[in-house]
């Protein structure tokens, strides 16, 4: 493929948190309009991949481009390149303290220097389009799970990222709230939208993902097309670890 | 906010049943009665002593005394408002230096909050007012009163503000940079604002400590109420009686910052403080 049409990638990335090697030579490329699927036991290093993405987590060696150009190390560049990639956290992170319009607009009006007007106008249809628009003037608090999880994904959305990170965004959701989140999701990788997905939702992997990327102790165990790798995993490790989840 | 005190309440204690609502009105009764006792005893000392005698009180119903009063009360609101002004400032400051990251601003930091926060206000004043005139510089009574306060504040509000910016969830600052903030706005827009709201509670309690520090105006002869009832009770010889009015003052003062923190936590639209009283879908 085209240089330019990969989004996101790394090559040997290697990070450790004290002696606990929690990325091992990581390499991995998520081309334009791809939806990657990250699954792997608890503990194998997928949120800390995820978070190195968009440097909230340091790296010790390797390198990680996006769109070709190295990630900034710090000070505007990053803030600038962060603003362009999404992310939406398995407990939501809403900002407590502002209303959900607010929540949507500040990173356009603040970053983006969007005009106020304009931002509210643009917060309205994103807010609309993931369902819950009625509760615009609400404060975080006053959301169910799901409706937060989409008001977060709608406050990504309104920076117009090139790609989103999702950790695990329905894992702190009661069951039946999960499928409108994962509604959401699947629209935006529909639309085309590059996602890298933390998730054990396999139906949803199935559905919309390109590839699986299967982790653990740090690793990339293997990767594969979703049907491939459900129905026919290579490793005795991925055959373990799905065993184990679809609870026998 | 009722609303808010009654869950608390049912939250710390369990509804209680006709035996503990029969203690309740014995221990009210009782307690009515001691308080009664009490007061009745201190006026009768009151009234042994002669400090009910009206030559201790006639002087309240010259309108100078309260004039007097006044300009004393308007000079301990200048001092405490402008100590508060700068401690918050200069708390907010020093959080962020201690906070910063950089090693020897963070250390600098530190022992400064350290050393205000354990060295007594009136040792500061002296500081001010006996030691710096010595090096040639001598500030208006106003500001020796103020600063000392002020900077002796300022090392509480600092430590204050930091438990409160410890306090935010994390998750509100990765949040805050994968929308393209940077730090610094992330701590002004997101961080702090919440810290804030977690933290008016001790900073109101740092205010009335602010307000109690400024009675030692009198040291650099600053006029402010505590020094102006000195003056009143050398010139009518009345203790007890000035005493006790100022005392009501101040108790009245620091009232009243109690309620204005109540109305401004309500009036700014506080929606972690005002959610529990609308309804959540
Ligand atoms: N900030 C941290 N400091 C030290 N160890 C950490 C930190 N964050 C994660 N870890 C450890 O790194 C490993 C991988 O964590 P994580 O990336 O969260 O895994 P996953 O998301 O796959 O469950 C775990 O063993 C975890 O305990
Ligand atoms: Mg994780």
């Amino acid at each position: 493929m085209a240089e330019q049409s990969r989004v996101i990638e790394l090559r040997h990335v290697d990070k450790h948190y004290d002696k606990l090697h929690v990325l091992q030579d990581i390499n991995l490329t998520v081309h334009k309009g791809e939806v990657v699927v990250l699954i792997g036991p608890s503990g194998s290093g997928k949120s800390t991949l995820c978070r190195t993405i968009n440097r909230l987590e340091t790296i010790d060696s390797g390198e990680i481009l996006i769109e070709g150009e190295p990630l900034p190390q710090e000070g505007k560049a990053l803030a600038q390149m962060r603003a362009e990639i999404g992310m939406v956290f398995q407990s939501f992170n809403l900002f407590a303290h502002k209303t959900i319009l607010q929540n949507v607009t500040l990173g356009p009006i603040e970053v983006l220097k969007t005009p106020k007007d304009v931002a509210e106008r643009e917060a309205m249809e994103l807010l609309e389009r993931v369902g819950v628009a009625e509760q615009a003037h609400k404060v975080p608090a006053q959301l169910s799970g799901g409706q937060q999880q989409r008001v977060a994904i709608a406050r990504s959305l309104a920076m117009h990222p090139k790609a989103m990170l999702f950790d695990e965004p329905t894992s702190a959701l009661d069951p039946e709230m999960i499928n409108e989140v994962l509604e959401v999701m699947v629209e935006l990788a529909q639309e085309g939208m590059t996602m890298v997905v933390v998730t054990h939702e396999m139906n949803f992997a199935r559905r919309v993902s390109n590839r699986v990327v299967f982790m653990a102790d740090g690793q990339i165990v293997e990767e594969g097309a979703p049907d491939e790798f459900f129905d026919r995993p290579k490793s005795q490790r991925a055959k373990d670890f799905l065993d184990s989840i679809r609870g026998h | 906010m009722s609303a808010h005190t009654t869950s608390m309440r049912d939250a710390l204690y369990e509804a209680p049943g006709p035996r503990t609502k029969l203690l309740t009105l014995i221990g009210t009764i009782v307690s009515l009665v001691l308080v009664c006792i009490g007061l009745a005893l201190v006026i009768q000392q009151f009234r042994i002593t002669g400090q009910l005698d009206a030559k201790y009180w006639a002087f309240y119903t010259n309108m100078n005394t309260w004039r007097f009063l006044f300009d004393g009360f308007l000079g301990t609101i200048k001092v405490a408002a402008m100590a508060a002004v700068l401690s918050l400032a200069l708390g907010v400051v020093l959080m962020l230096g201690r906070t910063s990251g950089i090693k020897v601003l963070e250390i600098v930091c530190r022992v400064i909050i350290d050393f205000f926060r354990g060295v007594p206000s009136l040792l500061l004043i002296y500081f001010f007012y006996l030691a710096m005139p010595q090096y040639g510089v001598r500030l208006p009574p106003f500001w020796m009163i103020t600063l000392p306060v002020a900077l002796a504040a300022s090392g509480v509000l600092a430590e204050v503000f930091r438990a409160g910016v410890n306090a935010v969830p994390k998750g509100q600052t990765e949040a805050a940079l994968s929308i393209g903030l940077t730090p610094g706005k992330t701590m002004f827009k997101i961080v702090l604002p919440q810290a804030l709201r977690i933290v008016v509670p001790s900073l109101i309690s740092q205010l009335v400590v602010v307000v109690k520090d400024t009675t030692v105006a009198y040291v650099v002869s600053y006029p402010d109420l505590m020094q102006n009832a000195r003056v009143l009770l050398t010139t009518h010889d009345a203790v007890v009686s000035v005493y006790l009015v100022v005392a009501i003052i101040y108790i009245l003062v620091n009232f009243a910052i109690n309620q204005l923190s109540i109305y401004m936590a309500r009036r700014s639209g506080n929606p972690i403080i005002s959610r529990t009283t609308e309804n959540p879908t």
